[in-house]
């Protein structure tokens, strides 16, 4: 994404305050920019902001640029910065917390779609599959048909079945899913 | 009770304190509501200002008044100068006091609604003016002081305190370690100027060794203290060196001969001079007995125990490092993974590699990295919140000493901000740049030991936003420095707070940076909070001018708040109770020591007959105040000795809110009370009652489960809540939580009892506390 100049415009200090009421937002403010999250985390290097530099968007309200981040999906819940931050700050939760938001917002990018199309297959099979996975996800990102000669080896050489497993009774499942979608994905908000 | 002839005129004086105050409690209703035939009140913009002292002097003066009460910051504040001020006008100093309605009142409570921060301030005004004109004028008592001082810790800060009073004074100094210097005889050069740490201090230790008025014990420290301030008796314990300091002229016979390397001389320059057994080394072979020419080893040597007997203290106990294997991702303690101090020691007077920075294999390094903040500025419980202020710069010292010892090694600092200010360090940091020395903001993340004896270090650059590798020979972790073990047992001793740091508490932050709120104890240097060379030896210097200050009155006063004996059966009770040996029996009547009496209160509830009152503090001027304090509204009173007043003052500093209901009573110990006064503040509307003290005198604390289970069983009949606590002076969010929920308990209970008394309860009953 381009990097815009910051002028009051570019803030929006609700966001701000509506993010440290939520889980992980908590000590947002006293961040001190140590660096020792983005340093701890294994895939920040495949972010487009470091966790570090999320957290100082959130400060400065730069709504925007966090929540159109790759960076929101692509933590693996590992928690090793939240367990490691000297201030107490919890970017893992504060992840999970944006998640929603961003969809709630509308926003689609890729890495958004990975895991609606994730979450799709789940719910329906009560199962994941990565056959599933891979074809679907094909078919909402065009970028992905580049990897189609990767996917058709996984599968002649067996590391991809194209069986699919499904759960007998998914109704509790779906019950679950329901409720999430429900609560906006915002229930947890304090 | 004393009542003199003459009505007493009592001038109130209520301090705006330019909005502080005033932004919170209307003063105008409080001083309508106080005002009476013979009260008068006065509100002003800063009484503490020439105008407003000015302003009760001329009251006084005029003949309006002759007693005052004022209403402003805390009495720590400014109690002494309005003190002075009214005895220069002619008034007895303890007929004024002072009611803090800014840290215990507009600071905590500006959250709540104004009228009942009004309504606690008006209580407090008025039980104020009740005690005024109940208390009797009193003069202090005057000790005699004991003109020799007792100096613990021999770092920079302590070698300077002895050596700047000694010339006047009598000075006793003593260290736990063999020899003298503390941590800066284990530095290499010093910052920001490179001078060698040991050229600069050896001459210091030398006249610390050799100065007639300086009594010098090594391997010393603090076992037990009696007395009161001004006249202390402090048991010394001296653990064995086995070879005497006055005998050993350094010649190194002994060494020479033992089998078992146990005898050595710590280091060459040690001060003092002399050799020393290592006895989980020595085999008792006995070799070094027969050699040493001049009869010093004494392999039987036993742990000694002396007194001494001096009038004041001064605290130089220093600091040491956080031990960093708290802290899993950075894997100490591995193989060529240091802490600061070790990288110093290397290069110092006690280095053990002749002075040589050298990996566990003995070879030069040539990447080393720094790492900073390990342990400081953490809030999240496991580390230290506080900025440990000299490694930003000591570790760009370390980094040009591995410049200046191999210009193509490399040397890395992490940092998170680089804090050099100060005097020459801003210049420092750019010199170590200059040097060539690489900074990477970020603090470092995880550190790897690899196989082959490297370190792989892992963070993130955060100027650029990217994640880094290195690899090491090398790591330097820059550690959290902590106040020495032992300082909070030897505080406690002295009945001398710490801060929730750990570190000694000053008498005032700011304006009394090396008093301590024992007026006979000061301290100096690191056990202040971290600091350089520069900064200690200055707090040294300042803490020997206030001893000698207060050596040199010759006398102290001593508050004049004790015991009379009313009446007296001969029945011994209270010469049996008080813990100061303070009270006899003579003639079969209680007799009392005023000078060795603590006004602690013990003997008051003691007493079967009820014949003690300590004057000021007796039952009814106790009773007075709290009817005038209730009258108006109920509200929790808190019966609180000095050490918690001085929590809540920094509760009043952080601004950290609790109920309004809370109504602060202070005392000088809350063993004056018995089951008289504490039932009568029930009567009087009090919805709960608490007791807290701070003390860390054991004398006292360990009554205190006695007296308040005693106080429970004698107040039930009033079904009301009371509790005990101890809230030592660092512990103020303990206080202001134990508050809120007591408060809160209390009105709970309090709203059950009246809806019961209004018959109410049928049915609904779940409201209980
Ligand atoms: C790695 C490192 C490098 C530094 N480099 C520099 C520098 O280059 N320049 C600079 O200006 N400052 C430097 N400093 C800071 C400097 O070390 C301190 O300012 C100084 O040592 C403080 O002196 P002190 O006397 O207060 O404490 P300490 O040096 O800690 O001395 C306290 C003494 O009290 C003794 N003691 C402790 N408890 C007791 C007890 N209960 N009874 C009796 N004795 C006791 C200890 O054994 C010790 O000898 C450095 C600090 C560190 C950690
Ligand atoms: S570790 Fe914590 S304090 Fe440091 S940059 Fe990350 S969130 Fe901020
Ligand atoms: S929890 Fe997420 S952001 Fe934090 S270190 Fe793990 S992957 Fe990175
Ligand atoms: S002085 Fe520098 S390295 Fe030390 S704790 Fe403070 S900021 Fe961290
Ligand atoms: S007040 Fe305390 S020290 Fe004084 S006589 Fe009574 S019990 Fe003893």
């Amino acid at each position: 994404m381009q990097k815009e100049t910051i002028i009051p415009e570019s803030r929006d200090n609700a966001f701000r305050d509506l993010i440290i009421k939520m889980p992980g937002g908590e000590n947002l403010l006293t961040c001190m920019q140590c660096g020792t999250c983005a340093g701890s985390c294994p895939v920040s290097h495949e972010m487009d902001y470091t966790p570090r530099q999320i957290v100082r968007m959130i400060q400065l309200g730069l709504k925007k640029e966090v929540l159109n981040s790759n960076t929101i999906w692509i933590c693996t819940t590992c928690f090793s910065c939240s367990v490691r931050c000297p201030r107490g700050i919890y970017p893992t939760e504060l992840m999970e917390t944006l998640k929603p938001i961003a969809m709630k917002e509308g926003i689609r990018n890729k890495n958004a779609k990975f895991d609606t199309v994730f979450a799709d297959v789940v719910k329906k099979n009560g199962r994941a599959s990565e056959f599933l996975l891979f074809s679907k996800y094909s078919i909402s990102e065009p970028g992905m048909i580049k990897q189609a000669p990767f996917g058709i080896s996984l599968i002649t050489k067996g590391k991809l079945p194209l069986s699919v497993a499904k759960m007998d009774d998914t109704r509790e499942l779906e019950a679950i899913f329901k409720l999430g979608e429900e609560n906006d994905g915002m229930e947890t908000e304090k | 009770m004393v009542d003199n002839e003459k009505p007493k005129n009592i001038g109130v004086y209520l301090c705006r304190c330019g909005g502080n105050i005033s932004d919170v409690v209307d003063l105008q209703s409080i001083t309508e509501s106080v005002k009476g035939e013979n009260v008068t009140v006065n509100i002003q913009d800063y009484l503490c200002s020439s105008a407003g002292q000015e302003k009760i002097k001329s009251d006084i003066e005029k003949g309006k008044i002759d007693r005052v009460v004022i209403g402003s910051c805390s009495p720590k504040l400014h109690l002494e100068t309005f003190r002075s001020m009214v005895k220069g006008a002619g008034v007895n100093p303890n007929l004024l006091e002072i009611t803090n309605i800014r840290e215990q009142a507009s600071w905590v409570h500006d959250k709540e609604g104004k009228d009942s921060v009004n309504s606690k301030v008006r209580g407090l005004i008025k039980g104020a003016v009740a005690r005024m004109s109940s208390i009797e004028p009193l003069v202090p008592l005057e000790k005699k002081l004991v003109d020799r001082t007792l100096v613990v810790g021999g770092g920079i800060a302590g070698i300077t305190t002895a050596l700047e009073l000694a010339d006047d004074h009598e000075v006793i100094l003593i260290e736990k370690q063999p020899y003298l210097g503390g941590h800066m005889i284990g530095l290499s050069k010093t910052f920001p100027t490179l001078d060698c740490s040991q050229c600069i201090l050896t001459p210091k230790m030398v006249a610390v060794h050799n100065h007639p008025g300086i009594t010098m014990h090594t391997q010393t420290e603090v076992a037990d203290v009696a007395g009161s301030p001004g006249d202390y008796s402090i048991t010394l314990k001296h653990s064995p060196r086995y070879v005497d300091i006055k005998k050993c002229i350094s010649c190194g016979a002994c060494t020479r001969k033992c089998p078992a390397g146990a005898i050595f001389l710590p280091f060459a320059q040690t001060v003092p001079q002399a050799y020393m057994i290592d006895m989980s080394k020595c085999d008792r072979c006995g070799a070094c007995v027969k050699i040493c020419p001049r009869d010093a080893v004494n392999l039987d040597a036993k742990e000694e125990i002396t007194t001494i007997s001096v009038g004041a203290v001064a605290i130089a106990t220093g600091f040491e490092p956080i031990d960093p294997s708290f802290i899993e991702e950075y894997n100490y303690p591995s193989p060529n993974l240091l802490t600061a101090i070790e990288f110093e020691e290397m290069l110092s007077a006690k280095s053990k590699t002749g002075m040589r920075l050298q990996k566990a294999d003995a070879s030069f390094p040539e990447r080393v990295a720094f790492v900073l903040c390990a342990g400081s500025r953490d809030f999240t419980g496991k580390g230290r919140k506080h900025c440990s202020k000299v490694c930003c710069i000591y570790s760009q010292k370390q980094a040009q000493l591995v410049k200046k010892m191999k210009p193509e090694a490399e040397a890395w600092i992490f940092y998170i901000d680089m804090r050099s200010a100060g005097r020459r360090f801003e210049e420092f940091y750019h010199h170590t740049q200059e040097k060539g020395v690489n900074y990477v903001r970020g603090k470092v993340a995880e550190i790897i030991p690899k196989q082959d004896g490297t370190l792989m270090v892992q963070y993130e650059d955060t100027n650029l936003g990217r994640k880094g590798r290195e690899i090491f020979d090398i790591v330097v972790l820059c550690p959290a420095l902590i106040p020495s073990a032992g300082t909070k047992e030897l505080a406690d001793r002295l009945g001398v707070p710490l801060g929730d740091d750990g570190f000694i508490e000053e008498k005032h932050v700011k304006l009394d940076p090396v008093n301590t709120l024992n007026q006979a104890v000061f301290a100096a240097g690191c056990v202040l909070g971290p600091k350089d060379i520069h900064d200690s030896v200055t707090e040294g210097v300042s803490a020997a001018h206030k001893v000698s200050q207060f050596l040199g009155k010759g006398m102290i006063l001593i508050p004049p708040e004790k015991p009379m004996i009313l009446e007296c059966n001969g029945c011994g009770d209270c010469v049996k109770a008080c813990p100061y040996n303070a009270l006899t029996l003579s003639g079969g009547k209680a007799m009392l020591s005023p000078l060795a009496c603590t006004g602690c209160g013990i003997c008051v509830p003691a007493c079967p007959i009820k014949g003690i009152e300590i004057r000021n503090f007796t039952r009814s001027q106790l009773k007075a105040q709290l009817k005038a304090m209730l009258e108006d509204a109920p509200g929790v009173v808190v019966f609180i000795d000095p050490y918690a007043y001085a929590a809540a003052d920094i509760a009043g500093v952080n601004r950290k809110q609790y109920s309004s209901l809370v109504r602060f009573i202070s005392l000088p110990s809350i063993h004056v009370l018995d089951a008289d006064v504490v039932n009568a503040a029930f009567e009087y509307g009090a919805t709960g009652v608490m007791l807290i003290e701070g003390t860390t005198d054991e004398k006292l604390a360990s009554r205190s489960d006695d007296l308040y289970k005693t106080l429970k069983k004698d107040t039930r009949k009033h079904k009301k809540p009371l509790r005990y606590s101890h809230i030592e002076t660092a512990q103020y969010e303990k206080l202001t939580d134990l508050l809120n929920v007591f408060a809160s308990q209390a009105g709970a209970k309090a709203e059950k009892r009246s809806r019961k008394e209004k018959g109410e309860e049928k049915g609904e009953e779940t409201m209980d506390a």
